[in-house]
C-alpha cells in the first residue's frame, strides 16, 4: 500500500526548532534543518540518529527543503551537512540562500565569543555548506530527480520565506514553514494555489490566537517610544540583523516624518546597509507598495535611521537603537543595555521571543536585579516592554490557507500541544478532512491511493456509449478491455485493437473438465438426459442439443462418452472459455451432483 | 547544593507541582535535570534528599490524581531516577513506596498521561538511571517493568522504541555482571531472573512470524553484541544462532537489513570478511565487465558479474542503480583507510571502475555491450554518482596504480574540469580529488618537484583553472581559489610548477578577484594572493603590461581589504595572511616591518569584527616574540653564540614594540566588550610581564615613572569610554604598568564571564521563579 510518512525530529507539539522528514513514494526529504537556541550543547541540534539506523545520511535522504533564514529553521545546517557528514542537495530561495550564512556567521561568533565553545561549525563549515545549496526561484517546479519535484510559494513572514510543495508522480505534500496570511509594511501575505495536496503540514504558533489589530500593536509601540524620547529617555530595541527588524524600521521612520521628530534612531553599523543591500537585490520579494514606489524612493534607504557607533551610547538627549543580538545575551545590545539600565527614563522594547538563560528573558520575567559577570549587580532601573512583532498567521489565517490548498489531510507543527488539540478540532471540523499533530518522533503515516491516467480509446469509448450510457463521474463502471503500457503510457482499447497494434493473432484459452455419472444408457441418452436437465435448470441461458450429440450452454460445449473399463459409467467432457468461467464452473459442480432419475 | 540555591527550592517545588503554572520554555527542565545530576554524581543523593524534603514532596504529588502537565510529570520520572541511582537513596526511596507507585501497575502507567510520549519517555530514561545496582533488578522484575519495556520496543514514538531497545541491552548487561562463577551455561535454569526473561522474549520474538517483533529482537542483539564482548556473550551467541539461522532459511528473509547489522557485529573471522567484501563489490565489478570488450578482464570477482543478465538483476532501475553504486562507493572508502581492510586490495581494478563510473556519468564512455549501453543511458548525467566517485576516486590517491591507469584517472580528472555540465559541487570535488592525485604522483626520491607527468597535466590544468576563476557561480570561483592557494602551498616553490603558473592569466585572475561582489571569493582570493605572494608568484608591478597602470603591490591590496571591505571574512583572511608573512618574514615585510606591524594594527585595532581585533593582538604576539628575541624551538643545527649577557637593555627592546603602538592596542583590547580579544590581550601582556621580569635588571625594576595618566586612561577605557587616546608611551612607563595591573585578577573575571548568568544554577531557579504568572502577557512567541 503507498504511504507517506511523517516524523518530526523537532516542531512535533513545540515551537523549538523545526526538523521533519518525510516519505513520500519512496522518497526521503527533510524539511528544515532548525538549531534550538536554548540549548548550549548537542541538544540544540536534532537528534539526526533517528534518521537512518544504519547507512550514511546522503544516501537516505534525497534532498533538504529549508523554509526560511529563522536560525529554528536553518540553524543546524552546517552541523548536519559538514560535521554529520550530509553530502547531498539543500533547495532553499534565493534570498534564503543570500541571507542564511550571514545569520549563521553572527550566531557562530556569539557562541564562540560568549562561551568559547569549541565543538562548534566554523566559518569555513558554513561556507562549504552553502556551495551545497541549489536557489529556487518562486512557482519554478524544479527536478530534484526523474520523479520527485519540488516548488515554492511565497510565505510573507520575512524575506525569502517559502511554503513548499514536494511531489512524486500524483502524490504530493505542502509544508508551510512560518507563514503570514496578512501583508505588512514590507512583505505581501502568503498565497498558494488549490494545489490539493494529499498532506498540508502546517505552523500552528497562533493556533488559538486572533490576532488584534496590528494597527492597534503599532499605535501602542509608536506611542511608547514617543513618550520616553519626549521625556529625555533613550530607547534600545534589540533585534536579530535582520528579518522583523526592518519592519520596525519602516514604521519609525515614517512616524518620525509625520511628527517631524528630531531625536536620531541608529541601527548597528554595517548591518543597515547590508539589509537595505538585500532589500534592494531582492525586492520582487517585498510587497506591492514598497515595489511599486521603489523607483520614487527606497523604503529601505532611510532619512532618519544612522549607523549606530559604539561612542553615541554616552551622547547626552534622547535616542533610539536598533542594537543585535535580540535576546540581549552578548554584542552590543548587552552592552548598551548595561550602560542604559540604571535610569528610569529609559526603556528596552523586546520586540521577540528570549530563551532562558538570556537577559532579555530575565528582564521580560520582571527581574529587576541582574547578577552579571564578576558578581556584579545591575539594577534595572529603565522601563521594560514587551511588543511582538513576529508574522505568523493566526487561525484565521491557517484556515483560510487550508482553504485554499484543500488538501486531503493536514499536519499541524511548530506549535503548542494544547493549542494544536483546539485547532485541530476545528480544521476536522470545519474541512471534514483528518488533522494530525504528531510529538517530536512520532511518525504519522498516511495511505494514499495514487491515481494513474490512463487514455481509453475512440472506439471502446462509441461501445460503451452504445450501451446507452453516458460516463457518470459520480457512478463509477465496470469497463472491459485490453490495458496497454507502453513509453510509460498507459491505454485501455478493445481487445481487437489491441491486438491489431501489437500484431498479434487471438488464442481461444478452454477450460476442461472430466465428470464420471453413474449411468449404463448409450451415450446418446446420457446427453439427452443432460440436455434436459440443464435446459430445466438454466432458463435464462441458450441450451442446445447439437445434431452431433453434444450438448452447448453459451460457449459451454458438453460431450458423452464411454468409460473406457466400466460399462455403466459415462465420462462427461466438459469445455468452457475463460469467458464463461463462472457459467462452466456451475455447471460441472451441477452435473457433479449428478441427473434427476428419468422418469421410467 | 548551594545555600541560595536550597532556599529557592521548595519555591520551585511547590511551582511544578501546581498544574496551573505551565513552564515558560521548555529547555529549562531539561537544564533543572542536568543539574541535578552534576550535584549527585558529585555527592550524596540520600544527603540532598535529606536536606531538601521538599524534593520528596514533590516527587510523591506526582502520584495525586490530578491534571498534571505531562512534561513536568516526565520531569519526575526521570529525577526519580537519578536519586535512586545510588544504592542507599534507592532504599530510602522504596521505604516509601515512592518506586513502585512511580513506576508500577499503579503509576503513571496506567493513567491517561501515558499516551504522551514525553511520560513514556520519562518513565525509560527514569528506568535507565536507577538500573545501576541489585537492588534495581529486583525492583524492576518485581514490579512487571521488564514487560512493559518489551511491549515499548513497538511504540509509536520513534525516540521511546529506541530507549526501550537501549535499556533492555542495560538490563542485560548489569544482571549478568552479577554472577560471580563465569558464563553461565546453556541450561535456561543457569542464568539471572531478569536476564533469563530478556532472553526468553528474544528466543520468543525470532520465532515470531511478525517481522516488527523480530526486528526489535535482532536490534537488541546487534547492540549487545557491539557494546559487549564479555564471555557471557559467546554463550548467549551459541544459545541463539540456530534460531537466527533460521531467519535466514525462511523465504523472504525477514527483517533482513536488521540481520545484516546483527551477523556483521557478531561475526569476525576472515572468511566472512573476505566473503562481504567479495559482495561489497559485486556492483562494481558488474559495471567494469560491462564496459570492457575483454571479457574477464576486470580482475575484481570471479563468477558471472558483468553479463547483462547479472546488470539487470543487480542495476534494473536508474533508482537503484543510483542507489547502489553510491552506497558500494561509500563504503569501500570508509574501509580503504582501516588496517582491517580486505587483502589483497584490488587497487588497480577498483581505480579502473571508478574511472570507468566517471566516464559513464559523463558520456565519454561508448561500451559496445547492451549491458553496458544500458548502464550508460542510467547513469548519464547523475551528480549523485559523479559526486560519489570522485570522492572515492580521491580517497584511492593513496594507493597507487599502473601508470597507464593514472594517466586516465587524470584524463577523466580534466575532463571533469573542462566539462560545462559539472555542477559546482562536482567541481569542487573534481578539484580536490586532482590536489589529492597531484600530490600522490611519483616522486624522485629527495626531490619535492612534480614528475613529468604531473606537470604535462599541469600545464593542460592552468587554462581550465583560469577558464573556472572566470565562472558566473561563485561556488566554483571560490573553490577554484581554494584548489590554487593548496597547489601553491605545496609546489610554490618548485621551478617547473613556478614556470607554469607565470605563464598563465591565473595570478592576474587571481588579483582581480580580491574585487569580486562575493565576500567568500574575496576572502579566498586574498588566502591564495597571500600564498602566491610568499612565494614571490604575484603579478609583479613592474612588468611590462602594468607599467604606467596603477598597479598596487600585494601588501596595499590587502591593506586596502583590511580597512575598507564592508564583510568580515576578507578582513579575517588578510589579518591571517599578514601574520603568516610576519612570521616567514615575507619580503615585504622585512624592509620596513615596524611600519608593516603599526598600519595592520591601527587599522585592525578599529575594525568591527571582535575575530580581525583578536588576530590583530595574534599579529602583535608574533612581533613581540620576534622583537624580544622568544627563542620558540630553536634548530638543533644551528650555530648559536654562547649567550653571554643580556644584548641590550629591556626598555631599549621594548622601543620598537612602542613605536608600533602595540600597547595602546593592547591596553585597549583588556577592556574590549568582545571576550575572546580582552581574553587574547590578557595573555599576551601577561606572556610579555613574565618575560620582562626574567630578564629586567635591577635598576629597571627599581625605576617608577609616573604612571597616572595612563591607569586614569585605562580607569576611563574599563568604564566604557574609549574615546581617550594614550599618546606617546615611554618603554619603563609600559613595564611600571605591567607590574601594577592586577592581570591574573582580570584573567580570572574573563574565564567566569558571562556563562555566569546563563550556567548558573541560581540563575536558572531565578528565572523558572520569575516566569511565574506573567505567561499569559507574552505569549509564546518565536521569531
Amino acid at each position: 500500500m503507498p504511504e507517506i510518512r511523517v516524523t518530526p525530529l523537532g516542531a512535533g507539539q513545540d515551537v523549538g526548532r523545526s526538523c521533519i522528514l518525510v516519505s513520500i513514494a519512496g522518497k526521503n526529504v527533510m524539511l528544515d534543518c532548525g538549531m534550538h537556541m536554548g540549548f548550549n550543547d548537542d541538544r540544540r541540534f536534532p537528534d539526526f540518529s533517528y534518521i537512518t539506523r544504519n547507512g550514511r545520511l546522503t544516501d537516505f535522504l534525497d534532498c533538504v527543503i529549508i523554509s526560511h533564514f529563522h536560525l529554528d529553521h536553518c540553524g543546524a545546517l552546517p552541523y548536519f551537512s559538514e560535521m554529520v557528514g550530509y553530502d547531498g542537495p539543500i533547495y532553499m530561495t534565493h534570498p534564503t540562500q543570500a541571507i542564511c550564512p550571514i545569520l549563521l556567521e553572527d550566531y557562530r561568533k556569539i557562541a564562540v565569543d560568549k562561551k568559547g565553545e569549541a565543538n562548534f561549525f566554523t566559518s569555513q563549515m558554513i561556507k562549504d555548506c552553502m556551495k551545497k545549496v541549489v536557489a529556487v526561484h518562486l512557482h519554478q517546479t524544479v527536478q530534484v530527480d526523474d520523479e520527485l519535484e519540488i516548488k515554492a510559494y511565497y510565505a510573507g513572514h520575512v524575506l525569502g520565506a517559502a511554503m513548499f510543495q514536494i511531489k512524486v508522480g500524483s502524490e504530493s505534500v505542502v509544508y508551510t514553514g512560518d507563514y503570514n496570511m496578512t501583508p505588512d509594511r514590507h512583505l505581501g501575505a502568503a498565497w498558494i494555489d488549490r494545489c490539493r495536496p494529499n498532506l498540508l503540514i502546517t505552523e500552528s504558533t497562533y493556533a488559538t490566537t486572533i490576532r488584534d489589530s496590528k494597527r492597534c500593536r503599532e499605535r501602542d509601540f509608536l506611542k511608547k517610544v514617543h513618550e520616553a524620547v519626549e521625556r529625555g529617555g533613550k530607547v534600545l530595541i534589540p533585534v536579530f540583523a535582520l528579518g522583523r527588524a526592518q519592519e520596525l524600521c519602516i514604521l519609525l521612520e515614517t512616524f518620525w516624518e509625520r511628527m517631524n521628530l528630531k531625536a536620531p534612531i541608529y541601527f548597528s553599523t554595517g548591518l543597515t546597509e547590508k539589509a537595505n543591500h538585500y532589500y534592494k537585490l531582492f525586492i520582487t520579494w517585498t510587497n506591492q507598495k514598497i515595489r511599486k514606489t521603489f523607483v520614487q524612493r527606497n523604503m529601505f534607504e532611510f532619512k532618519h535611521i544612522k549607523a549606530f557607533d559604539r561612542a553615541f551610547a554616552d551622547n547626552p538627549g534622547p535616542m533610539v537603537v536598533f542594537a543585535t543580538p535580540g535576546m540581549l545575551h552578548a554584542g552590543q545590545s548587552l552592552q548598551i543595555f548595561r550602560k542604559w539600565a540604571g535610569n528610569e527614563k529609559n526603556m528596552v522594547i523586546m520586540p521577540g521571543y528570549c530563551v532562558q538563560g538570556t537577559v532579555g528573558h530575565k528582564i521580560l520575567s520582571g527581574q529587576r536585579k541582574l547578577e552579571m559577570e564578576g558578581r556584579q549587580v545591575l539594577e534595572v532601573k529603565m522601563q521594560v516592554e514587551y511588543m511582538s512583532f513576529s508574522a505568523h498567521a493566526d487561525a484565521k489565517g491557517i484556515m483560510q490557507l487550508v482553504g485554499q490548498a484543500e488538501p486531503e489531510s493536514v499536519l499541524l507543527v511548530h506549535g503548542e500541544a494544547k493549542k494544536m488539540e483546539f485547532l485541530k478540532q476545528k480544521i476536522e471540523q470545519e474541512f471534514r478532512v483528518n488533522c494530525y499533530m504528531p510529538a517530536n518522533g512520532e511518525t504519522v503515516t498516511l495511505p494514499t491511493s495514487p491515481s494513474i491516467p490512463v487514455g481509453i480509446s475512440l472506439g471502446l469509448l462509441k461501445r460503451e456509449m452504445a450501451q446507452g450510457l453516458l460516463p457518470d463521474a459520480k457512478k463509477p463502471r465496470l469497463l472491459h478491455g485490453t490495458l496497454i503500457m507502453k513509453d510509460s503510457n498507459f491505454r485501455l482499447v478493445s481487445s481487437e485493437q489491441a491486438l491489431k497494434e501489437l500484431g498479434l493473432a487471438e488464442h481461444q484459452l478452454r477450460f476442461t473438465c472430466r465428470v464420471h455419472l453413474h449411468d449404463p444408457r448409450k451415450e446418446q441418452e446420457t446427453a439427452m438426459r443432460v440436455y434436459s436437465h440443464l435446459k430445466s435448470m438454466l432458463k435464462d441461458h441458450c441450451v442446445q442439443h447439437l445434431p452431433d450429440g453434444s450438448v452447448t450452454v453459451e460457449s459451454i460445449l458438453i460431450q458423452a462418452a464411454a468409460h473406457s473399463e466400466d460399462p455403466g459409467t459415462k465420462v462427461l467432457l466438459v469445455s468452457w472459455t475463460y469467458q464463461d468461467e463462472e457459467l462452466g464452473s456451475y455447471l460441472t459442480s451441477l452435473l457433479k451432483k449428478g441427473l434427476p432419475q428419468a422418469p421410467s | 547544593m548551594d545555600p541560595e540555591c536550597s532556599q529557592l527550592l521548595p519555591a520551585l517545588c511547590a511551582v511544578l507541582a501546581d498544574p496551573r503554572q505551565p513552564m515558560a520554555d521548555d529547555t529549562c527542565l531539561e537544564k533543572l535535570l542536568d543539574w541535578f545530576k552534576t550535584i549527585t554524581e558529585a555527592g550524596s543523593s540520600l544527603l540532598l534528599l535529606q536536606e531538601n524534603p521538599c524534593l520528596v514532596e514533590l516527587l510523591c504529588h506526582m502520584l495525586k490524581p490530578q491534571d498534571l502537565s505531562s512534561r513536568v510529570l516526565s520531569f519526575s520520572l526521570r529525577l526519580t531516577g537519578v536519586f535512586a541511582a545510588q544504592e542507599d537513596c534507592f532504599q530510602y526511596l522504596q521505604q516509601g513506596e515512592l518506586l513502585p507507585r512511580l513506576f508500577g501497575e499503579a503509576g503513571p502507567l496506567g493513567g491517561a498521561a501515558w499516551t504522551a510520549p514525553t511520560v513514556r519517555s520519562g518513565w525509560i530514561q527514569g528506568l535507565r538511571s536507577l538500573a545501576r545496582h541489585p537492588s534495581a533488578l529486583h525492583f524492576l522484575a518485581d514490579c512487571g517493568a521488564v514487560d512493559t519495556i518489551f511491549s515499548l520496543q513497538g511504540d509509536s514514538s520513534l525516540f521511546v522504541a529506541s530507549a526501550a531497545g537501549q535499556l533492555l541491552v542495560h538490563i542485560l548487561g548489569l544482571s549478568m555482571q552479577g554472577p560471580a562463577d563465569g558464563p553461565p551455561s546453556l541450561q535456561a535454569g543457569d542464568w539471572p531472573a531478569c536476564a533469563q526473561k530478556i532472553v526468553d522474549h528474544i528466543e520468543e520474538s525470532l520465532r515470531s512470524a511478525a517481522t516488527p517483533q523480530i526486528t526489535q529482537a535482532l536490534n537488541v542483539l546487534t547492540t549487545t553484541f557491539g557494546h559487549c564482548h564479555d564471555p557471557w556473550t559467546r554463550v548467549l551467541w551459541v544459545r541463539l544462532s540456530p534460531l537466527v539461522a533460521g531467519l535466514l532459511e525462511k523465504d523472504p528473509v525477514p527483517a533482513a537489513h536488521s540481520l545484516v547489522d546483527l551477523l556483521l557485529s557478531v561475526a569476525r573471522p576472515q572468511a566472512l570478511r573476505a566473503q562481504a567484501f567479495a559482495v561489497l563489490l559485486q556492483p562494481l565489478a558488474c559495471v567494469l565487465k560491462a564496459t570492457t570488450q575483454a571479457p574477464g578482464a576486470s580482475g575484481m570477482v570471479d563468477g558471472t558479474a558483468g553479463d547483462s543478465v547479472t546488470v539487470d538483476t543487480l542495476l534494473p532501475s536508474k533508482a537503484a542503480c543510483v542507489g547502489l553504486l553510491c552506497r558500494t562507493l561509500a563504503h569501500l572508502e570508509l574501509l580503504l583507510p582501516l588496517p582491517q581492510r580486505p587483502c589483497p586490495w584490488p587497487q588497480a581494478s577498483l581505480l579502473g571502475a571508478a574511472v570507468t563510473l566517471l566516464q559513464l556519468c559523463q558520456g565519454s564512455a561508448s561500451p559496445t555491450s547492451d549491458a553496458g549501453r544500458h548502464l550508460c543511458a542510467l547513469l548519464l548525467g547523475c551528480v549523485r554518482v559523479q559526486r560519489a566517485a570522485l570522492d572515492f576516486l580521491g580517497t584511492l590517491s593513496q594507493g597507487t596504480g599502473p601508470p597507464e591507469l593514472v594517466t586516465e584517472v587524470f584524463a577523466v580528472l580534466l575532463e571533469y574540469l573542462r566539462s560545462p555540465d559539472s555542477s559546482p559541487t562536482v567541481l569542487k570535488k573534481a578539484f580536490q580529488a586532482t590536489f589529492r592525485w597531484l600530490l600522490s604522483s611519483p616522486k624522485t626520491p629527495g626531490c619535492w618537484d612534480l614528475d613529468p607527468q604531473a606537470l604535462l597535466f599541469l600545464r593542460e590544468l592552468l587554462p581550465v583553472l583560469q577558464k573556472r576563476l572566470c565562472s558566473p557561480c561563485w561556488e566554483v570561483r571560490d573553490s577554484g581559489l581554494e584548489f590554487l592557494t593548496q597547489m601553491t602551498g605545496r609546489w610554490g616553490g618548485q621551478a617547473s610548477f613556478r614556470h607554469a603558473l607565470l605563464a598563465s592569466e591565473v595570478p592576474k585572475l587571481t588579483e582581480q578577484l580580491l574585487r569580486d561582489p562575493e565576500s567568500y571569493v574575496r576572502a579566498s582570493a586574498v588566502a591564495a594572493t597571500g600564498q602566491l605572494s610568499s612565494q614571490g608568484l604575484c603579478v609583479s608591478p613592474a612588468s611590462p603590461e602594468h607599467l604606467g597602470g596603477q598597479q598596487k603591490s600585494p601588501l596595499s591590496e590587502l591593506l586596502h581589504i583590511l580597512s575598507t571591505d564592508s564583510e568580515g571574512f576578507p578582513r579575517r583572511a588578510a589579518m591571517h595572511v599578514f601574520t603568516q608573512w610576519l612570521r616567514d618574514s615575507h619580503a615585504d615585510v622585512v624592509g620596513d616591518t615596524e611600519e608593516f606591524v603599526a598600519g595592520v594594527l591601527q587599522v585592525a585595532s578599529q575594525d568591527l569584527d571582535w575575530e580581525v581585533r583578536a588576530q590583530g593582538l595574534e599579529l602583535a604576539l608574533v612581533f613581540l616574540e620576534q622583537t624580544l628575541g622568544q627563542p620558540g624551538s630553536p634548530c638543533p643545527y644551528a650555530v648559536t653564540p654562547p649567550v653571554v649577557a643580556p644584548a641590550r637593555p629591556l626598555a631599549q627592546a621594548l622601543q620598537p614594540l612602542c613605536r608600533v603602538r602595540l600597547f595602546e592596542f593592547a591596553f585597549r583590547a583588556l577592556f574590549d566588550c568582545d571576550r575572546p580579544v580582552a581574553q587574547k590581550s590578557c595573555d599576551l601582556l601577561l606572556f610579555l610581564r613574565a618575560k620582562t621580569a626574567s630578564s629586567s635588571s635591577p635598576q629597571e625594576a627599581r625605576i617608577s615613572p609616573d604612571v597616572a595618566s595612563v591607569e586614569a586612561a585605562l580607569q576611563r577605557w574599563q568604564a566604557g569610554d574609549q574615546a581617550q587616546p594614550l599618546g606617546d608611551l615611554e618603554p619603563e612607563v609600559v613595564l611600571a604598568v605591567l607590574r601594577s595591573m592586577d592581570l591574573e585578577g582580570l584573567r580570572g573575571a574573563l574565564a567566569e564571564s558571562s556563562d555566569h548568568v546563563e550556567k548558573s544554577p541560581q540563575s536558572l531557579l531565578q528565572d523558572m521563579l520569575a516566569t511565574v504568572g506573567i505567561l499569559g502577557e507574552n505569549e509564546a512567541d518565536c521569531y
